[in-house]
């Protein structure tokens, strides 16, 4: 197995464009026959899969409740506001 | 200028609220993810999706059903948080970051100096707060593409629109970002001692 990449920074862009689902076919193909040849290539594909897993499992957070229902009644007295406005405005024409 | 016509949504008053239902909601824990991310702030989250939601049910008229409303919810986000942004930080007027963002809009970003010699073991055995910690000392721009792809992935066409930005900066940005993530993250490592390499060129 190769121990050094002679173009890894090109490796690494693909490795990203095909966990990012924006590589295509062929170029995946061709990544997955080279990688068993590659340990830098290896490496790098386990550490994008690695921050990619943390971010999904650190980065989250919840819209709360009270935010939803704050929403929902402003929407309700747009929605108002509209019903009220608009016979009024046909009413003075 | 902005232009604020208010159009009162060409629909009746049951079938707004249905398409509110049907078509925000669902996005609204990612949405306000997106923006406890960007302001960093509980309170100041809860006033931008406020205001991306009335924002967009004021034009839900030009809403087109079926499209993809998460991607337009994000984009007028972006937008907003972007203005409130400069506000707070009293930067240029309207005029000039615009004229700012697209001078940089034709560009890449450069590539990365260099990447951080970083092992997925240590990335695994990091604290779920020393990721959301390298991910808030990312500069905005940064910040956003990160959370974009990787945590709503978005395709880069998406977050091209999205951001306002070709798709050629799309690729280059998230490939800075990820470097500058890494480099945060080896830093962090060093520090607490886990065993990484030093950085390398
Ligand atoms: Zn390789």
């Amino acid at each position: 197995m190769k121990t050094n990449c002679s173009h890894q920074p090109d490796c690494l862009k693909l490795i990203q464009r095909i966990l990012d689902k924006e590589a295509s076919a062929e170029e995946e193909a061709r990544f997955l026959a080279n990688k068993d040849q590659c340990l830098p290539c290896q490496e790098g594909h386990e550490l994008e899969l690695a921050l990619r897993k943390a971010l999904k499992t650190s980065c989250h957070s919840k819209c709360p409740s009270s935010l939803l229902e704050s929403i929902r009644s402003k929407i309700s007295s747009i929605i108002l506001l509209i019903l009220l406005l608009i016979p009024l405005f046909c009413w003075f024409i | 200028m902005s232009t604020e016509i208010d159009t009162a949504p060409a629909l009746t008053e049951s079938q707004a609220r249905a398409l509110f239902e049907k078509e925000f909601v669902p996005h609204l824990d990612a949405m306000y993810n997106f923006a406890l991310r960007l302001t960093n702030d509980e309170d100041d989250a809860h006033d931008l999706v406020q205001d991306t939601c009335m924002r967009a049910f004021r034009f839900i008229g030009s809403f087109e059903p079926g499209t993809y409303a998460k991607a337009w919810l994000f984009r007028i986000l972006k937008n907003n948080f972007i203005n409130d942004y400069r506000k707070k930080s009293r930067g240029p007027t309207k005029v000039e970051f615009e004229w700012v963002e697209q001078s940089f809009a034709g560009e890449d970003d450069p590539e990365p100096a260099f990447q951080a010699d970083l092992q997925a073991e240590t990335v695994n055995e990091m604290l779920g707060d020393e990721i959301t910690s390298a991910i808030q000392a990312l500069p905005v721009d940064f910040r956003m593409i990160i959370i974009l792809c990787d945590l709503e992935e978005f395709s880069y066409e998406e977050m091209a629109k999205i951001l306002n930005i070709p798709i050629g900066t799309v690729r280059s940005r998230l490939h800075r970002a990820r470097a500058m993530l890494k480099e945060t993250l080896a830093s962090y490592a060093m520090k607490k001692g886990y065993k990484t390499d030093m950085l390398s060129a």
